[in-house]
């Protein structure tokens, strides 16, 4: 059985937090320790909290971050964001007009503290909006209002030129973030996923997150997904403009809602287990220390890591601890370091019966959706290379799996999981794989993979 | 035929040497295009030098702060140091320990690295496996190093500082830090590593190294002889993104400066010049011997930089407007000489007719009184008519030549008017009286419409009398086998309107205005056979109008011609204008 521990060492906290307290409970039923304010709270658990003894086995842990609700009274923290927007040619009509009511719309988010600048490319980049408190509102949507599209794509020179707006303000305390939207391929400057997958991976290094926003069918999503997955921020894919204001609130929502930055998870196995994989994530195995980083968590939101590993042979009825994990992340309200600790147990019987009565649907779903997400970027990468029909079978494979164990446990996260992925491959079967079903694959995978919580 | 030749020829005669001289303008003005285009490139290049310059000055720069910033690490805490850099430095993206004996330190091989980390290893397999030493790869910076640096700093005092300068400082940060931490390890004093340092000179090396066809940059430093070589990779695309920032802007359509790697990609372009796929660049220029095969290749637009346009429209319009001025030139003088050439004829012409109207009187007079003077004539009623001819003819002869003298007075503005009373309808009556008999010797009936007006007004007898005879005679010439004469006077408020009209032929509608120019006469058979001077209606419109009257035709419902005299009383109206305007005539 998972335990959640909680261990606070600043106690200088001011007040208590009743919904955090309540959350506590609930999800802490063997409750340590409760505590007066909202943290970051570190859950570990297993796909069946009772294992059958005997021969050595795998088992899936699941390292679960649960971010407190942002805390209503302390002022959030203040926002330094730049919008890249895409005005090449293909932009032109619905898509450029609803890229500008988006970036009103986020602009008239912001308060008079935030910062904000706006970057457009086309065959050259250009700073229409230089970073600026958000206070001259009317003078931002007239110069925004004026944008309009023709040329080609410098993507990488425009989120340049959108970090060095954000850097104007770098040494200040803010959460930055760019969020760059594009409808084509980068046809001027670096345009590999892997180059663009660096270039988010330096500035996460500034604690600069781009979020990317693809429009329409003719984007790069791997570049897209990339750059916003190394970076830590959000990928979305809309077919149409006409969903960029919804999303454009969505990310800002998110990105007001920052709780805790620099997440470091450091899980420490019990001598004797060994570390077999890490699911869905990057991290590094350093014999029994598995080592994981996140770079914020928005307020309210739950983020988690996989990562299975191999249990020695075991009697029934004896019980052992698996792992220590270790969360230390920076609370933004009051930039200190802060802890969180969490251990899982698991107990050995030979009754099968009651192995299976012990399974967690919640960690088992969860593992069973990041192997699909796998799956559909090898299906792909399959595609890609041409083996349409392996692709497919990839996606039936995952689909039927899915659907096994949904009905197993009557999920029905799962099951509707399964149908979208059978549906998926059935497109794919007739009509090969589409511009979009390839957006749709890529984006979701991303999505599963980082656990995004706008979708 | 003589006079439009030497017309055409004159006119050729210009037209030629001007279009020669704008053929000529134009191709001066295409190669001062192409001399300008040169220049326009020229500076491009140069811009483009220039831009390369400052990119490798900054690369140079930051190299340098690099390997001086490894070679200055604490050896004791190389590890620490090193993943902090490459954790909290965008310009890190790797780091590396290799030991002595050939073994990489860090990053380990296996699961304890990341993927990224993994990939790191396999790319620089060929160093880290031992087979290169790093000592002996002729790196780019072992060569002779030009003063660079140093002039880059002068440019830190700006307020704001530019994407490169940061760039820079964050090479320099990670020194910065590794002092700090030095001073925090609580080292052991320096001096056994000096003395170490002066046996050995450290070493160092900025390595661009290729892999699956890209260029990454290692970075490595040697401080101790038996001591580890180490360094990191560098994030290229910071470097990319920082230098893409301060790239220059070129507000130019029609040309632009690219920044290129090894395989002739684009990083960044200034200018908006469209580029197709697969356009070489007209010009390159290496960017950095630190950055090797990358190049900023210069573009431009196959019509040229810019200007071509204003140019071409430019020279369009000076061609434009000389060949107008010409044509319409010679269209204007042309048009001047035929109008000479109509009018010497008419004046020809009016000579003759008028030497034949003198004439004709002439000879009847002399007739009869040289039959008077023979004395053979005895009858007392035919000396009579004899007489009455010479005197109606002597007459006529005088209205003639006052028609001539009153027409050359007219065209120079000298006719004087004298103003007095006249009853216009007692005049009018007088007249028909006097010239009753040639009217009747027409067979034509005489018709008066004299409404029931006060008709006394005041103008010059003379002149009215003139037009008044210039209108009957025109008449009686040109109405010879209509049935009557009619004669109508009406007033309209201070005007008088006295008409004359016949139901002769009448006048074609088109020869309307013409007949009131001066000579001309209608060509057809009524007129050939009627002599005339084509002076009358001129001289009548001519006194009417100078009287603020006018002379024009009024249609007849059926056939026949009416003539309609306007006459202003002069006493009542336009007084002074008369005065002013035969004062300006005099001046």
């Amino acid at each position: 059985m998972a335990d959640g521990i909680n261990i606070w060492r600043n106690r200088g906290f001011k007040s208590l937090s009743i919904a955090g307290f309540i959350v506590l409970i609930v999800l802490t039923s063997m409750a340590v320790a409760a505590t007066p304010v909202s943290k970051v709270i570190c859950k570990v658990e297993t796909d069946r909290a009772v294992l059958p003894a005997g021969d050595s086995q795998n088992v899936v842990l699941k390292v679960t971050l649960d971010a407190p609700p942002t805390p209503v009274h302390i002022n959030r923290p203040k926002v330094n964001l730049a919008l890249v927007l895409d005005q090449s040619g293909s932009m032109s009509g619905t898509k450029i007009e609803q890229a500008k009511a988006a970036a009103v719309e986020a602009l008239t988010r912001l308060g008079v503290q935030d910062v904000f600048g706006v970057v457009v490319y086309d065959t050259n980049v250009h700073t229409i909006v230089p970073a600026q408190n958000a206070i001259n509102l009317n003078g931002i949507i007239r110069t925004i209002k004026q944008i309009s599209a023709g040329g080609s794509t410098a993507l990488f020179g425009g989120v340049s030129q959108g970090a060095a707006e954000i850097r104007k303000n770098i040494e200040n305390d803010y959460i930055h973030r760019i969020i760059l939207l594009s409808d084509g391929l980068a046809n001027v400057g670096p345009r590999l996923p892997e180059d663009l997958g660096r270039l988010g991976a330096a500035l996460l290094k500034e604690n600069i997150s781009v979020t990317t926003v693809g429009v329409g069918v003719d984007y790069n999503e791997d570049l897209m997904a990339r750059l916003a997955q190394r970076s830590d921020g959000n990928t979305y894919f809309v077919e149409s403009g006409f969903d960029l204001p919804r999303i454009f609130a969505a990310e800002l929502g998110a990105v007001l809602n920052v709780v805790a930055k620099q997440v470091k998870v450091t899980i420490t196995l019990s001598r004797d287990v060994r570390p077999v994989n890490i699911i869905g994530r990057e991290g590094r195995i350093k014999g029994r220390k598995i080592e994981l980083s996140m770079n914020q968590l928005y307020g309210d939101q739950e983020k988690y890591a996989l990562v299975e590993v191999n249990l020695p042979k075991s009697i029934a009825g004896s019980k052992i601890k698996i792992a220590q994990v270790e969360v230390r992340y920076e609370n933004p309200f009051n930039k200190r370091e802060e802890i969180s600790l969490g251990s899982s147990y698991a107990s050995f019987s030979s009754d099968l019966e009651k192995v299976a009565e012990s399974s967690n649907i919640d960690v088992i779903r969860e593992y069973q959706l990041n192997l699909n997400a796998l799956a559909q970027e090898k299906a792909i990468q399959l595609s890609d290379q041409g083996k349409n029909s392996e692709a497919v079978k990839k996606l039936k494979q995952s689909a039927a799996k899915l659907e096994k164990l949904g009905r197993l446990y009557k999920d029905k996260a799962l099951l509707k999981e399964a149908e979208a992925v059978v549906d998926q491959a059935e497109l794919i079967e007739e009509k090969g794989m589409s511009k979009k079903s390839r957006k749709v694959l890529r984006t979701k995978s991303y999505q599963m993979k980082n656990q995004q919580m706008a979708q | 035929m003589a006079n439009k030749r030497t017309i055409i020829f004159f006119w050729a005669l210009l037209l030629v040497p001007t279009l020669i001289m704008a053929g000529v303008a134009a191709k001066l003005l295409s190669h001062e295009q192409e001399r300008m285009n040169r220049s326009a490139f020229l500076a491009l290049t140069q811009r483009a030098d220039a831009i390369a310059r400052s990119i490798h000055l900054t690369i140079e720069a930051v190299e340098e702060n690099l390997t001086q910033s490894l070679l200055k690490i604490d050896p004791k805490n190389l590890k620490p140091i090193l993943l902090k850099w490459e954790q909290t430095n965008p310009l890190v993206r790797n780091v590396f320990i290799f030991q002595r004996g050939n073994k990489l330190a860090y990053p380990v091989r296996g699961m304890a690295s990341t993927l990224e980390e993994r990939l790191f290893i396999a790319r620089y397999e060929a160093l880290f496996s031992g087979n290169v030493l790093f000592e002996t790869i002729d790196s780019a910076s072992e060569r002779e190093r030009p003063e660079g640096n140093l002039q880059y700093g002068s440019v830190k005092n700006k307020k704001i500082q530019s994407a490169r300068d940061q760039l820079v400082k964050l090479s320099k940060v990670a020194r910065q830090s590794q002092q700090a931490d030095q001073i925090m390890a609580d080292s052991e004093p320096n001096a056994p590593i000096y003395s170490l340092i002066q046996a050995f000179k450290p070493q160092s090396g900025w390595l661009p190294w290729f892999s699956q066809n890209r260029l990454y940059i290692l970075i490595w430093a040697k401080p101790l002889q038996n001591g580890p070589v180490y360094g990191l990779e560098l994030e290229l695309m910071t470097l990319l993104s920082r230098l893409v920032v301060d790239f220059p802007v070129l507000e130019n359509d029609m040309a632009a400066l690219v920044l290129m790697d090894g395989n002739q990609n684009y990083i960044h372009q200034s200018g908006n010049l469209n580029l197709k796929a697969n356009v070489k660049p007209t010009a390159t220029v290496a960017v950095s011997r630190l950055l090797p095969h990358w190049q900023i290749g210069v573009f431009k637009d196959e019509r040229g930089l810019g200007t071509t346009d204003g140019f071409f429209i430019l020279s369009i319009i000076l061609v434009a407007i000389f060949i107008v001025a010409i044509f319409t030139g010679g269209i204007l003088i042309t048009r001047m000489t035929l109008q000479n050439i109509k009018d010497a004829r008419q004046k020809t012409s009016f000579v003759s007719s008028v030497s034949h109207e003198l004439k004709t009187p002439l000879t009847s007079i002399r007739m009869y009184a040289e039959l008077l003077l023979s004395g053979r004539v005895k009858d007392a009623v035919k000396k009579e008519t004899y007489l009455s001819v010479i005197v109606g003819e002597s007459e006529r002869l005088t209205r003639l030549i006052n028609n001539v003298l009153d027409f050359s007075k007219l065209e120079q503005g000298k006719k004087k008017y004298q103003m007095i009373h006249v009853e216009v309808d007692t005049f009018l009556y007088q007249l028909i009286e006097t010239h009753k008999i040639r009217i009747k010797q027409q067979g034509l009936e005489i018709i008066i419409h004299v409404a029931e007006e006060d008709f006394n007004i005041k103008t010059d007898r003379d002149a009215i009398e003139q037009v008044m005879l210039n209108l009957l005679d025109n008449a009686l010439k040109y109405a010879g086998n209509g049935q009557f004469i009619k004669f109508i006077l009406q007033k309209e408020e201070d005007t008088i309107l006295f008409k004359i009209c016949d139901d002769g032929p009448g006048i074609p509608k088109s020869q309307e205005t013409m007949i009131f120019e001066k000579f001309h006469r209608i060509d057809n058979s009524l007129t050939a056979t009627q002599p005339g001077s084509g002076l009358g209606l001129t001289i009548a419109r001519r006194i009417l109008r100078d009287l603020n009257g006018d002379l024009y035709i009024e249609h007849m419902a059926e056939n026949g011609s009416c003539f309609v005299a306007r006459v202003n009383d002069q006493s009542k109206r336009s007084g002074q204008k008369i005065r002013i305007k035969n004062k300006d005539k005099k001046s």
